[in-house]
C-alpha cells in the first residue's frame, strides 16, 4: 500500500512557540511561565493564548511590572528545581534584567563549582518597524552574546522556533531566546510531533554560489527575499542562519564563505560592536584566503529607532538595500 | 598611489647600475625632483631624482649592490600608505638576476620590473590563487570596481597561456635597449599631450645645395654628406628663433634652451637611438656631417658613449631612405618637439597656376602642447620651409 503523503502542517511563528511551550509543560511539570500579561492576556502578541487555561495560574503566572524582580525569581526558581520560562515582553526591558542574567544566572554554575545550575529560559522580543518607538524596538541580543555562561537563540522560522525552544527549555543552562515580534504571523511548516534542534548548529536556508548572506532572526527573511531578487539577475546567493549566536556554528559559516568568497553579514542589532562584527571577524579569521571582497556588515543604523515610519524604515536593512549591497560586492551594480 | 623608484638606464648598453648611496632614508619625506640616491655606471656617477612627492618606503637595495636596470629599488608612497608588495613569483627571478653576472640579458626579472603601473589592490583569495596557479600578479589587470584584482582575474590569467598556444606565435624577449625604448615611449605617449603639424616643402634647392656641398666634403673628408646633415644644420639655426620648440617641460616651468643639441634618430639592431650633435646651431655643415657620421657608426657598433646620447634639446627623425612619405614621431622627454622627415619624391604641384613636377618633402613636427601650441609649431615649420627653399642663405 503506497504511503500517503501527509499535507505539511503550517503554523505561525507564534503558534509554533506556543506549541513548544505547551508540549514541554505537558512533558515536564517543572516547566512554568511567568512575566507581565502572560496569563489571561496571553501577552500583547497573543503568543501564550490558551496556556493558562490548560496549565492553570500556578504555572502561568502574571507578575507585577518588575522585570528585575521576576527575572531574579526565575533565576532562584531554576536554581531550586523548577525550569522557568521568563517572559520579557519587549527586548528593550532586558536592561532591567541585566544583573540577574549577567551576574547571577550566567555565573551561578561556575562560581558554585557546578553545585548550582540555572536551567531557565528568558523569552523576549527584538526587531523594529512595528512603529513602537525607541524604547520598544531595539534588538539587544548582542549584549547577552557577549557574556560567558549565557546561550542566545535567534529562531527565524516557525519550525526553528519550536525545535529550538524545546531544546532551550531542556538545557541545563540559562538560555536567552529572542523572537522577532514582526515575525509572529509568519507561517511555515511545523511538524506536530516532538522534535528538537540542537543549539550551535547553523542552517543553510538557501543554497547559492556567488555570495553568502549570514543572517540572524528577522534578517533571515530579508536575506531570502534579497536572494530571490538577485536570482533573477543571475546572482546566486546562499543564506546561512546561525540560529544561535552562542554557541556559534563557526564551521558552517566559514565553509559557506570559502565557497562563495563574498559575504554580507546581516543582523538587526546595531552593527557597531555587534553580532555582525563578531560574525565578520569569524569569517575573516577562518576564510581570509578565500575572500574575494571585504566582508560587508549590515545592521540597524546607529541611532535610536525613530517613531516616524519613513525614518524607522530606513534604519534597518531591507531586501532592496541588501540586494544592492550584494550587487556591489559581486561587481555587478 | 605608490610610485616606483627604479634603477635607471643612463647608457645604451647598461645592464646594471651600482647603488653608491641613498641621499634619503626609509620614511623620509621627499619632494619630486629632489636627489634620492647616487648611482654609478660604467661611465659616470649620477644622482637619481625622486619621481614624485611622498614618503620614501620599501627600500630594497643596499649600498654597493649592482642592480639590474629597470628594477624597482624603493617606492614613494603617500603618508600612511604601505609600499606595494611585489609578487612572490617575480622575486626569485629578480634575485637570480642580481647574481647572474654573466647573463647578458635577463629575462623575467627586469622585464617584470619595467612595468610602469603602480601596484594594484588584490583580494586575499586572488593572491592565494596567484601563488597556487603561478600567475604573476604584475601582469594581471583587475576587474574590481576600484581596479582590484579578483579571483576571476587570476583564473583568467592562469588559463590564458592555453589560448596563446592555440594562436601560435612566439615570444621575443626584448634586449635592454628594447626595454628602455618601450618604457620611454610609453612614458612619453601617456604623459605628454602630443599634437602634430605637417607641411609639404619643395626640395629642389635643398637637393642642389646638398649636391654642391657634398662634393666639397667628399673631396676633403672622403664621404658624402646627407640630406639629414643639411636638415640638422638648417633646423638647428631655425630653432634659435623658436625657443618654445627647443625647450623642456619641467616642474618649475618651461625651460628654454639657448643652444641646440640636435638628436638624430638612428635605427640600430633592436630599436632606435637618438645620437646627439651638441651645439648644432653653431656647428658648420662639415662639422655636423663628420660628427653625425661618427656617432652613427658608434651607434651601429653598439659603442655609444654617454655624451653621445645626452642632453638633446630637439630631435630629427628621417625615414626618407625608407621611401616613407609622412609619419608622426613620439617626443623624447624632456624635449618638447621632434621633427619627422619624409622622403623627397617627385610630385605634381601647382606652379604659377600650372601643373609642374617638383621634388617635394613632407615635414611633420610633434609638439608637447604644454610647451608649444599649434601657432608656434606652424611658425616654426614656416621658417624651416623658408630655410629649406634657400639653404645657402642661412648656411652661407
Amino acid at each position: 500500500m503506497p504511503e500517503r503523503a501527509m499535507p505539511e502542517r503550517e503554523l505561525t511563528f507564534a503558534q509554533a512557540v506556543r506549541e513548544a511551550l505547551a508540549e514541554e509543560m505537558r512533558r515536564d511539570s517543572r516547566v512554568c511561565i511567568f512575566g507581565e500579561d502572560v496569563a489571561e492576556a496571553g501577552t500583547p502578541f497573543k503568543v501564550l493564548s490558551g496556556l493558562v487555561e490548560e496549565f492553570g495560574a500556578e504555572r502561568v503566572l502574571d507578575t507585577p511590572i518588575s522585570e528585575a524582580g521576576f527575572t531574579g525569581v526565575g533565576v532562584g526558581a531554576a536554581m531550586t528545581g523548577l525550569r522557568p520560562v521568563v517572559d520579557i515582553m519587549f527586548g528593550d526591558f532586558l536592561t532591567l534584567t541585566m544583573d540577574q542574567m549577567v551576574n547571577q544566572a550566567a555565573k551561578a554554575h561556575y562560581m558554585s563549582g557546578g553545585h548550582w545550575k540555572v536551567p531557565m529560559v528568558l523569552r523576549t522580543t527584538l526587531g523594529a518597524t512595528r512603529r513602537s518607538a525607541a524604547q520598544h524596538s531595539q534588538s539587544l541580543h548582542a549584549w547577552f552574546s557577549h557574556v560567558p555562561g549565557l546561550k542566545v537563540v535567534l529562531p527565524s522560522t516557525p519550525y526553528d522556533a519550536k525545535g529550538l525552544l524545546k531544546t532551550a527549555i531542556r538545557d541545563e543552562n540559562p538560555v536567552v531566546f529572542f523572537e522577532d515580534k514582526m515575525m509572529y504571523k509568519l507561517k511555515g511548516p511545523v511538524p506536530a510531533e516532538d522534535y528538537t534542534i540542537p543549539l550551535g548548529v547553523a542552517d543553510v536556508k538557501r543554497v547559492g554560489e556567488d555570495i553568502t548572506f549570514v543572517a540572524t532572526s528577522s534578517m533571515v527573511q530579508v536575506a531570502l527575499g534579497a536572494a530571490n531578487m538577485l536570482e533573477k539577475e543571475g546572482i546566486s546567493a546562499e543564506v546561512v542562519d546561525p540560529r544561535t549566536t552562542w554557541p556559534l556554528d563557526e564551521k558552517t559559516i566559514i565553509e559557506s564563505a570559502k565557497k562563495t568568497s563574498r559575504v554580507i553579514v546581516l543582523d538587526e542589532g546595531y552593527g557597531r560592536y555587534g553580532v555582525t562584527a563578531e560574525l565578520a571577524a569569524v569569517i575573516a579569521e577562518g576564510a581570509f584566503y578565500d575572500l574575494d571582497a571585504p566582508v560587508k556588515r549590515m545592521g540597524a543604523m546607529h541611532v535610536p529607532i525613530p517613531f516616524s515610519p519613513p525614518l524607522e524604515d530606513v534604519t534597518v536593512p531591507t531586501e532592496e538595500t541588501v540586494s544592492e549591497a550584494a550587487r556591489r560586492l559581486c561587481n555587478k551594480s | 598611489m605608490a610610485f616606483s623608484v627604479v634603477m635607471p638606464a643612463l647608457e645604451m648598453a647598461q645592464e646594471t647600475g651600482k647603488l653608491l648611496a641613498w641621499r634619503k632614508q626609509e620614511g623620509d619625506r621627499v619632494t619630486k625632483g629632489e636627489p634620492l640616491l647616487e648611482i654609478e655606471t660604467d661611465k659616470a656617477v649620477v644622482e637619481v631624482e625622486a619621481p614624485a612627492d611622498g614618503i620614501l618606503a620599501g627600500i630594497r637595495a643596499e649600498t654597493g649592490a649592482d642592480i639590474p636596470v629597470g628594477r624597482t629599488i624603493a617606492w614613494i608612497v603617500a603618508p600612511g600608505e604601505a609600499p606595494p608588495v611585489e609578487s612572490d613569483s617575480a622575486a626569485p627571478a629578480a634575485r637570480a638576476a642580481l647574481h647572474a653576472k654573466t647573463a647578458p640579458s635577463q629575462t623575467g626579472a627586469t622585464r617584470a620590473a619595467v612595468s610602469l603601473a603602480p601596484s594594484a589592490k588584490i583580494s586575499p583569495k586572488a593572491r592565494r590563487l596567484a601563488k597556487e596557479l603561478g600567475v604573476d600578479v604584475a601582469t594581471v589587470s583587475g576587474s574590481g570596481a576600484g581596479g582590484e584584482i579578483l579571483a576571476a582575474d587570476i583564473q583568467a590569467a592562469a588559463s590564458a597561456p592555453a589560448v596563446v598556444e592555440q594562436t601560435s606565435g612566439s615570444i621575443e624577449v626584448p634586449s635592454s635597449l628594447g626595454r628602455i625604448m618601450a618604457e620611454r615611449t610609453t612614458q612619453s605617449w601617456t604623459t605628454i599631450p602630443h599634437f602634430f603639424v605637417s607641411r609639404e616643402v619643395e626640395a629642389t634647392a635643398l637637393n642642389q645645395y646638398r649636391e654642391r656641398v657634398a662634393e666639397g666634403i667628399e673631396r676633403s673628408h672622403q664621404f658624402r654628406a646627407t640630406h639629414t646633415d643639411v636638415l640638422v644644420a638648417l633646423t638647428a639655426r631655425v630653432l634659435l628663433k623658436h625657443p618654445r620648440l627647443n625647450a623642456s617641460w619641467s616642474a618649475e616651468g618651461i625651460r628654454l634652451h639657448d643652444h641646440v643639441n640636435m638628436g638624430v634618430a638612428i635605427a640600430v639592431g633592436d630599436g632606435v637611438v637618438a645620437a646627439v650633435i651638441p651645439n648644432a646651431h653653431a656647428a658648420s655643415l662639415v662639422e655636423i656631417a663628420v660628427q653625425r657620421r661618427e656617432v652613427t657608426e658608434r651607434a651601429r657598433a653598439g659603442k655609444l658613449r654617454p655624451a653621445d646620447i645626452s642632453d638633446a634639446t630637439f630631435t630629427i627623425s628621417n625615414l626618407g631612405m625608407y621611401q616613407i612619405d609622412q609619419f608622426s614621431a613620439i617626443i623624447t622627454p624632456p624635449q618638447a618637439a621632434i621633427l619627422a622627415v619624409g622622403a623627397i619624391a617627385d610630385r605634381v604641384v601647382a606652379v604659377q597656376g600650372q601643373p609642374a613636377v617638383r621634388p617635394m618633402m613632407m615635414l611633420t613636427v610633434s609638439c608637447d602642447h604644454r610647451v608649444a601650441d599649434g601657432a608656434r609649431a606652424a611658425l616654426f615649420l614656416s621658417d624651416l620651409a623658408e630655410a629649406i627653399r634657400d639653404p645657402g642663405k642661412i648656411l652661407q
